[in-house]
C-alpha cells in the first residue's frame, strides 16, 4: 500500500463531498439553482472513484500490511500529554465502509436529483437539501476514516448533526421539528455515555489514538503501569455501547428512529437505513480490542441486539405507514448485527451491515417512489394496487423486500443466516429469537408489498400517480443489483469474511468461546451446515405465504385477528407506550424541577440575599429617623451622649 | 526601582486609553449629528481593535523569546504610581501602574477588542437617542476591560475591575428595557457588595506581602512567587481565597449568587448583553485563574471541590432553569450561568489542560453567546417581543437569522470542528484526569467523579439551545401584529451590515474549531509559567518511603529547559537537606529530574527551579 495514494484518496473522499456542500450552499440560490445538485454529486462522485482505488489498494495489499496510519495535522494540543491530531486510519473495515457510504450516497444524490422536484420544478430548499447531503457524506467519512476516538466523536456529532437538518428538512411541520430534536436530544443521551467512555479511555491509557489503546488493552496494562482490571475495562466497553445504542436506535434508545421518518424518503434511505445508524455496529468493530475482550459487555450487545430485534419486528406488523414499518424493520435489522457482534461473529454482522445497506436503501428509495407519486401520501391504507401504476418501482421493491426477507437466493439472507448460525451456536434463545425475527420480519415486509401493490388500484383523490423519473429509477436498479448480488461475496470463497479477517483475527476472533467454530463450518455434516440454511429459508417462505393468505387471499383476517387481540393490538400500535413512558418518567419531571429552579432564584434565592441587605437598610432607617433635622432630637441625642460619657468615665474611675 | 522598557512598551497602555481618546474626540466640537457620532465610535472602536492586533502580532514575534526563560509577560511597562522610598518609620511602598500580557491575556484582548466594533455596530439602528452619551459609555466601558486584562498590579487591576460597573450600570439603566432600574441596581449592589470583600482581601494581602518582604507591593508576579514559596500559610491563603472569592464568584457568575445576571441580561441593551457575556463575566473567571489559582494555590487546592461543587450545581440548576423560560434572551442568560459553570470547574481541575480548556472556554463563550445575543437583539428589532409564545416559524421569513441562530446555537451547545466543543472536553479531560499524575504533575483536587453530573449538563444544553430553535425558528408561522417592524429602515431578514456583524463572529468559531492550535499553544505557556507554574510541589504528594522525589518538568524540544537551584525547606533542622540536582539538557527521553532526598525532608515548595540557560550542573 502506497501511503502517499492512501492520503490521497483519504483527503478526496472528505474534502470533495464537503466542497460539494458549501459550493451547493453557498452558491446554490444564485449561482446554481436547479442544477444544485451537481457540485454535490460531483463530490460525492469523486469521493466514490477515490473509495474504490484505496479499496483496491488494501485489497492488493500483501497480507499483514493492510493497516496504515496518516497523521494530516495537530488538532487540539492543550498540555504535555493532552495532544490529539487529524489522523486517519485505513484497514480492510474503513475501505469496506466506505465503498458502502460513498456509493450508497452516490446512488442516493441521484435519486433525490429527481425525487426533491415537483412536475420538474426543484422544491424550496433544494440547494439546501444537495449541501446538506455533502455535508452528511463528509461527516460520515470522517467518522469511518477518523484515526482516533475524538475524530470518531467529530463524525458521530456530526453525522448527528445532518441527520438533526435532514430531518427537520421541512422545518415549517411542526412534527418534523419535534422529530429533528428528538433526534438529536435522544442521540445525546447516548453520547453522554460515549464521551464519558472516550475520557475513560483517555485516564486509563493516556491516549485517544485507536492503535495505541488498542496495543495496552491487548497487553492488559494502563497508562500508569498497572494492570487493566475487568471492571474498568467493562465500564469502558458499556459506556461507548450506550453511544451505539443511541445512534444504531437500539432499546432502550430507539425513540427517534421511527419519528425521523419525517425527512425526505432519500435521507431516510440514505441516514437513517444504509449508513449513519450503522455507525454504532462499526464503532463496536472498530472497538473490537475493548469489546471482545469484555465478556460482560458482549453478553449485553447480544441481548440488546435479540431484544431489539425481535421488539422492533413486532411493532412493525401492525404498523400502516410504509416508512415506519421500514424504520421499525431497520431497528430490526441492526439488531441482528448487534446480535452478531454480541456472539463474536463481528464479520458475519458487518456482512450484514453491507447487504442490508443495499436492500434497505432500495427499499427506502421504493417507498419514496411510492410516496412521490401518491402525491405525498406514504399510509398504506390510502392507496393499493399500484403495481400497474409504477411497475419499475413494483418490481425494484419486490427484490428488496425478497433480500429483507431472507429468501434463499437474495443478499440478506446469506448474511443474516450466519449470524442466525453464530447466535444458535452461542445460546439457544438468542438463535430461537433470530429466528422467530425472520419469520416477522418476512411476514410483516410481505404485508406492505401485498397491501401496497397487489389487489384492485386504489389511488388517493386528486392524486395523478405517475412512474418516477429516469434518475430514481436509475437508483433503483442498480442497487436492486446489489441487493440480488451483494449476498455472493460471502459465500462459499468467502471472500468478503477473508478480507476483514486482519481487522478481527486478534479481537473478535480470538476470544470467541466456541474458538474455530468459523473455520469448522467447512467440516460439518451436510445437515449441520445447511440444515439452519434449509430452516431460515422456509421461515422465509412460511411468512410470505402467511402475508399472502392474509392480505390477499383472506383480506377479513387482520380485522378479525385485530378484533380478538385487541389490547396486544394497542400496545403494538402505540410502540409499547415507550414514548410515553419517557414523557411522563423523564421530561415532565426534568421541565418540573426546571420550574423549581427559577421559582428558587425568584424567591428563595433573592429573598434570601434581600433580607442580607435589608439588615443594613434597616439601619439606615433607624439611623435616618434620628437624623430628621429636628433640633430637638439633635439636642436630646446629644444629652444623652454626653451622659452616657460622663457616667463612663465615672465609672471607669 | 528599575522601569522595565521593552521596545514598543507605550503599545499596552495606547490599546488600553485609545477607546479613551475616542469618548474625548466625541465630545469635542463640532458635534456632528447621530450619524456622526456612530460612525466616529466605530472608527474609534476599530483603531483599538487595530493596535491590539499589532499587539498581537509583536506578541507573537517575540514569543520564541520567552519560552527561552524570560519571565513570560511581554510589552510590560511600568510607572511609579504609589511609591514611596522607605526608611526608619514607615515601609517603602510599591504600588505602580504596570501593564504586560502573556499568552492569556492577549487573547483575551484580541476578543474585547474584536466584540466592542461589533457591538456598535450592532447598535446602529438599535439605539435611538443620546447617542452620545451612549457610544461614550460603551467605550469607556473598554477601558476598562482592557485594563484589566493588561494590569500587572493588583491595585490597577481591582481599579480597573471596578471601573466596569459605572458604565454599563447606565448603560443598562438608561438603554434597557422596562424594568431597566430595577436591573441596574441589583447588578451593581450585587457585584460592588462581592468586590469589597475582594478590596479587603488586597488590602490584607498587601500587609502580609509586607510582614514578608518589608514593603508593601501589590506587584502580582511577586505575589505569585510568595503564594508559590509557601510564605502565605494556608490558614491565611484560606481566608485571602474565599475574599477574593466573593468578588470573582459574583461576577462570574457562580451558583447561587448568580440571580443578578439572568435580570441584567434581560433588561440591557443588545450590545449591554453582548458584552456582559462575552467579556464582563470573564473578567470573574479570570480573576480565579489569574489570581486565586497561582497566589493561593493550597486553598485552591483545598477548596476546589466546594467551588466545583457549586460549579457543577449551577450547570444543572441554570440549565434547567433555562429550559422553562419563555423569553429567549433570559434563557441565553441562564445558558451563560451554566457555561461558565464548565469554566470553573476547568480552572479548579488544578491542571494544565483544563486550565487550558476553562481559557478557550473564555474565549468561545465570548464569541458564541455574545453572537446569539446579537442575533436575538436583531430579532427584537423587528418584533419587539423576545416571547418565545409570540413568535415562531421565523426560518421561513428570515433565512439567514435562522442560519446564525443555529449556527451559533450548534457552536454554544459543544459540536465537534465548531469552537465550544474544544474547550468543553478539554474541561471535561481536565477534570477526569486531575485526580492522577499521568500529566507528570501533582495530582489535582477533583476526578472522574465530577466529570459525570457535569457531562449530564451538556445533555441538557443540547436540549434548551435545541428546544428554543425548534420554537422560535420552525412550525408555522406566528408573529405578533403589525410585525416585522421596518420602520427604523430594516429589512424582513437580517440586512447587509447585520450579516456583517455576524460573519466574523462565525468564522473565528469555525477556526477555533478546526485548528485551536495556536490559542491552545499560547496559552499552555502561560499557564505553566504564570498559572500553574512548573515544579510546584506540595508536601501532600511527596511519598517518603520512595526516599526520592521526582520534580516533574516539562520537556519539549522547542525549549528545553534548565534548573538552577531548588530552594528545599527543611522544616526538621537536623536533618541534612541539601540536594543535588544534575540537568542534562540533552537528554531525549520526557522522563522527569529526580534527585536523591533524605526522608524526612518536606519541599514545600520548588517554585523557584529557576530556568536558566546554559547552567546545566550546579549544585
Amino acid at each position: 500500500m502506497s501511503i502517499e495514494t492512501l492520503k490521497l484518496c483519504g483527503l478526496v473522499i472528505l474534502l470533495a463531498p464537503l466542497a460539494g456542500a458549501i459550493l451547493a450552499g453557498g452558491l446554490g440560490p444564485r449561482v446554481f439553482r436547479s442544477r444544485s445538485h451537481w457540485p454535490v454529486l460531483l463530490g460525492v462522485g469523486s469521493a466514490f472513484v477515490a473509495a474504490i482505488v484505496l479499496f483496491r489498494e488494501v485489497y492488493t495489499a500483501p497480507v499483514g500490511e493492510t493497516l496504515a496510519k496518516i497523521p494530516l495535522y495537530e488538532w487540539i494540543a492543550a498540555s504535555t500529554n493532552a495532544r490529539f491530531n487529524v489522523e486517519l486510519l485505513i484497514d480492510p473495515l474503513t475501505a469496506i465502509m466506505l465503498v458502502t457510504v460513498t456509493g450508497i450516497s452516490l446512488l442516493v444524490v441521484i435519486y433525490s436529483r429527481d425525487y426533491m422536484r415537483d412536475h420538474g420544478q426543484p422544491e424550496r430548499g433544494y440547494e439546501r437539501f444537495f449541501a446538506y447531503l455533502g455535508l452528511f457524506v463528509f461527516a460520515m467519512c470522517t467518522l469511518v476514516l477518523g484515526g482516533n476516538f475524538l475524530l470518531l466523536y467529530l463524525g458521530w456529532e456530526a453525522v448527528g448533526l445532518c441527520s438533526y437538518l435532514l430531518i427537520g428538512f421541512y422545518y415549517d411541520k411542526p412534527s418534523a421539528a419535534a422529530a429533528a430534536k428528538k433526534a438529536f436530544l435522544v442521540n445525546r443521551v447516548g453520547d453522554f455515555g460515549f464521551g464519558l467512555g472516550i475520557l475513560l479511555i483517555y485516564i486509563s491509557f493516556g491516549t485517544l489514538e485507536y492503535a495505541a489503546v488498542f496495543d495496552m488493552v491487548q497487553e492488559r496494562l494502563l497508562a500508569s503501569g498497572e494492570p487493566l482490571t475487568d471492571g474498568r475495562l467493562s465500564a469502558i466497553a458499556l459506556c461507548l455501547l450506550a453511544g451505539a445504542c443511541g445512534k444504531s436506535a437500539q432499546l432502550p434508545l430507539h425513540v427517534w428512529l421511527p419519528d425521523a421518518m419525517e425527512g425526505p424518503s432519500p435521507v431516510s434511505a440514505l441516514i437513517h437505513a444504509a449508513t449513519m445508524v450503522t455507525a454504532g455496529i462499526f464503532m463496536i468493530a472498530r472497538c473490537g480490542a475493548i469489546f471482545a475482550a469484555s465478556p460482560l459487555a458482549m453478553t449485553v450487545i447480544a441481548v440488546i441486539g435479540a431484544t431489539t430485534a425481535l421488539f422492533a419486528a413486532t411493532i412493525a406488523l401492525v404498523q400502516t405507514d410504509m416508512k415506519r414499518v421500514l424504520a421499525y424493520s431497520t431497528i430490526s435489522q441492526l439488531g441482528y448485527m448487534f446480535l452478531g457482534i454480541g456472539v463474536y461473529a463481528a464479520d458475519s454482522a458487518v456482512f450484514h451491515l453491507f447487504t442490508h445497506a443495499f436492500f434497505k436503501a432500495l427499499l427506502f428509495l421504493g417507498a419514496g417512489s411510492v410516496m412521490h407519486a401518491m402525491g405525498g401520501v406514504i399510509d398504506m391504507r390510502q392507496f393499493g394496487g399500484l403495481r400497474k401504476v409504477i411497475p419499475w418501482t413494483f418490481m425494484t421493491f419486490v427484490i428488496g423486500s425478497l433480500a429483507l426477507s431472507g429468501v434463499p437466493g437474495f443478499a440478506g439472507f446469506f448474511s443474516k443466516d450466519e449470524i442466525i448460525h453464530h447466535a444458535l451456536s452461542a445460546h439457544w434463545l438468542l438463535g430461537g429469537i433470530g429466528l422467530l425475527t425472520a419469520l416477522l420480519t418476512a411476514f410483516y415486509t410481505f404485508c406492505m408489498v401485498f397491501m401496497a401493490f397487489s389487489g384492485p388500484e386504489r389511488i388517493p383523490e386528486g392524486v395523478h400517480a405517475h412512474e418516477s423519473g429516469g434518475w430514481m429509477i436509475f437508483s433503483l436498479l442498480v442497487l436492486s443489483v446489489g441487493a440480488i448480488g451483494a449476498g455472493y461475496l460471502g459465500v462459499g470463497g468467502k471472500v468478503f469474511h477473508h478480507f476483514l479477517e486482519p481487522v478481527f483475527a486478534e479481537t473478535f476472533a480470538a476470544h470467541m468461546p466456541t474458538h474455530g467454530a468459523v473455520h469448522a463450518v467447512a467440516h460439518q455434516s451436510f445437515w449441520q451446515a445447511y440444515g439452519l440454511m434449509v430452516i431460515s429459508g422456509s421461515l422465509a417462505f412460511i411468512g410470505i405465504i402467511g402475508a399472502y393468505v392474509m392480505y390477499v387471499r383472506q383480506p377479513w383476517i387482520p380485522g378479525l385477528v385485530r378484533a380478538s387481540a385487541r389490547g396486544t393490538y394497542d400496545t403494538l400500535w402505540n410502540k409499547y407506550f415507550v414514548d410515553e413512558a419517557y414523557q411522563a418518567g423523564i421530561v415532565e419531571p426534568a421541565k418540573k424541577t426546571g420550574e423549581l429552579c427559577v421559582g428558587l432564584d425568584n424567591y428563595f434565592i433573592d429573598g434570601l440575599i434581600w433580607t442580607v441587605t435589608a439588615i443594613p437598610r434597616g439601619l439606615g432607617y433607624l439611623a435616618r429617623t434620628l437624623q430628621g433635622g429636628a433640633m430637638q432630637g439633635y439636642g436630646l441625642s446629644m444629652v444623652a451622649g454626653v451622659t452616657v460619657i460622663v457616667l463612663l468615665v465615672f465609672w471607669c474611675q | 526601582m528599575d522601569v522595565f522598557i521593552a521596545e514598543q512598551s507605550w503599545l499596552l497602555t495606547a490599546i488600553i486609553f485609545s477607546p479613551l481618546a475616542g469618548v474625548m474626540l466625541l465630545w469635542l466640537p463640532p458635534y456632528g449629528d447621530a450619524r456622526g457620532v456612530r460612525r466616529s465610535a466605530m472608527l474609534y472602536s476599530l483603531v483599538t481593535l487595530g493596535l491590539t492586533i499589532y499587539a498581537l502580532y509583536a506578541f507573537q514575534q517575540s514569543a520564541p523569546q520567552v519560552s527561552a526563560g524570560s519571565p513570560g509577560f511581554q510589552l510590560e511597562q511600568r510607572a511609579s504610581w504609589l511609591s514611596l522610598p522607605g526608611d526608619d518609620f514607615k515601609p517603602a511602598i510599591d504600588i505602580s501602574y504596570h501593564v504586560g500580557i502573556d499568552g492569556i491575556s492577549i487573547w483575551l484582548l484580541v476578543l474585547t477588542a474584536m466584540l466592542m466594533p461589533l457591538c456598535i455596530w450592532g447598535s446602529f439602528s438599535a439605539i435611538r437617542n443620546r447617542e452620545r452619551e451612549y457610544y461614550s459609555l460603551l467605550l469607556l466601558l473598554q477601558v476598562g476591560m482592557l485594563g484589566v486584562f493588561c494590569s500587572m498590579d493588583l491595585l490597577l487591576f481591582y481599579v480597573f475591575f471596578e471601573f466596569t460597573l459605572i458604565p454599563l450600570y447606565f448603560l443598562i439603566g438608561i438603554w434597557g428595557g422596562p424594568d431597566r432600574r430595577r436591573a441596574a441596581n441589583k447588578f451593581f449592589i450585587f457585584t460592588l457588595s462581592g468586590s469589597v470583600l475582594t478590596l479587603a482581601g488586597i488590602l490584607y494581602l498587601a500587609y502580609y506581602a509586607y510582614t514578608d518582604l518589608g514593603y508593601i507591593t501589590l506587584n502580582i508576579q511577586k505575589l505569585t512567587e510568595l503564594g508559590q514559596t509557601g510564605f502565605i500559610s494556608p490558614g491565611v491563603q484560606w481566608w485571602l481565597f474565599l475574599a477574593f472569592a466573593a468578588g470573582f464568584a459574583i461576577k462570574v457568575p457562580l451558583f447561587p449568587v448568580h440571580t443578578w445576571l439572568p435580570l441584567a441580561h434581560t433588561e440591557a441593551p443588545t450590545a449591554g448583553s453582548v458584552i456582559l457575556a462575552g467579556v464582563l463575566l470573564k473578567l470573574g473567571t479570570y480573576g480565579f485563574c489569574r489570581l486565586s489559582l497561582p497566589i493561593f494555590p493550597a486553598a485552591s487546592r483545598e477548596l476546589a471541590p466546594v467551588i466545583a461543587t457549586l460549579a457543577i450545581i449551577g450547570i444543572i440548576y441554570a440549565a434547567l432553569a433555562a429550559w422553562v423560560q419563555r423569553d429567549v434572551k433570559k434563557l441565553v442568560a441562564y445558558s451563560s450561568v451554566s457555561h461558565l459553570g464548565f469554566c470553573m470547574l476547568g480552572l479548579f481541575s488544578m491542571k494544565v489542560a483544563g486550565v487550558n480548556g476553562a481559557v478557550i472556554y473564555m474565549i468561545n463563550h465570548g464569541l458564541s453567546t455574545g453572537a446569539l445575543f446579537l442575533v436575538i437583539g436583531f430579532m427584537y428589532e423587528r418584533y419587539h417581543t423576545r416571547s418565545i409564545d409570540d413568535i415562531g416559524g421565523l426560518a421561513k421569513k428570515m433565512p439567514w437569522m435562522a442560519f446564525f441562530l443555529v449556527f451559533f446555537t450548534l457552536s454554544s451547545i459543544g459540536l465537534p470542528g465548531l469552537n465550544g466543543f474544544v474547550g468543553e472536553f478539554l474541561v471535561l479531560l481536565g477534570t477526569a484526569i486531575s485526580a492522577g499524575t499521568s500529566d507528570m504533575r501533582p495530582a489535582g483536587p477533583l476526578g472522574f467523579g465530577y466529570v459525570i453530573p457535569a457531562a449530564l449538563g451538556i445533555i441538557l444544553g443540547a436540549v434548551y439551545m435545541l428546544w428554543m430553535c425548534q420554537h422560535v425558528l420552525f412550525g408555522p408561522l406566528k408573529e405578533p401584529p403589525n410585525t416585522p417592524d421596518t420602520s427604523t429602515g430594516l429589512t424582513t431578514d437580517l440586512n447587509k451590515r447585520e450579516i456583517s456583524i455576524l460573519v466574523p463572529l462565525a468564522l473565528a468559531c469555525v477556526c477555533i474549531g478546526v485548528y485551536p492550535k495556536p490559542l491552545l499553544n499560547s496559552f499552555q505557556v502561560a499557564i505553566e509559567q504564570h498559572i500553574l507554574p512548573l515544579g510546584t510541589v506540595y508536601a501532600t504528594d511527596i511519598e517518603p518511603s520512595r526516599g526520592r522525589y521526582e520534580i516533574p518538568i516539562h520537556r519539549e524540544p522547542a525549549r528545553t529547559q534548565h534548573v538552577k537551584h531548588a530552594r528545599i525547606i527543611n522544616n526538621l533542622p537536623d536533618v541534612d537537606s541539601s540536594a543535588k540536582i544534575v540537568v542534562d539538557t540533552q537528554r531525549p527521553t520526557d522522563a522527569p529530574y529526580s534527585f536523591p532526598m533524605s526522608q524526612d525532608t518536606v519541599i514545600t515548595s520548588a517554585f523557584d527551579l529557576v530556568k536558566t540557560p546554559g547552567a546545566d550542573h550546579i549544585e
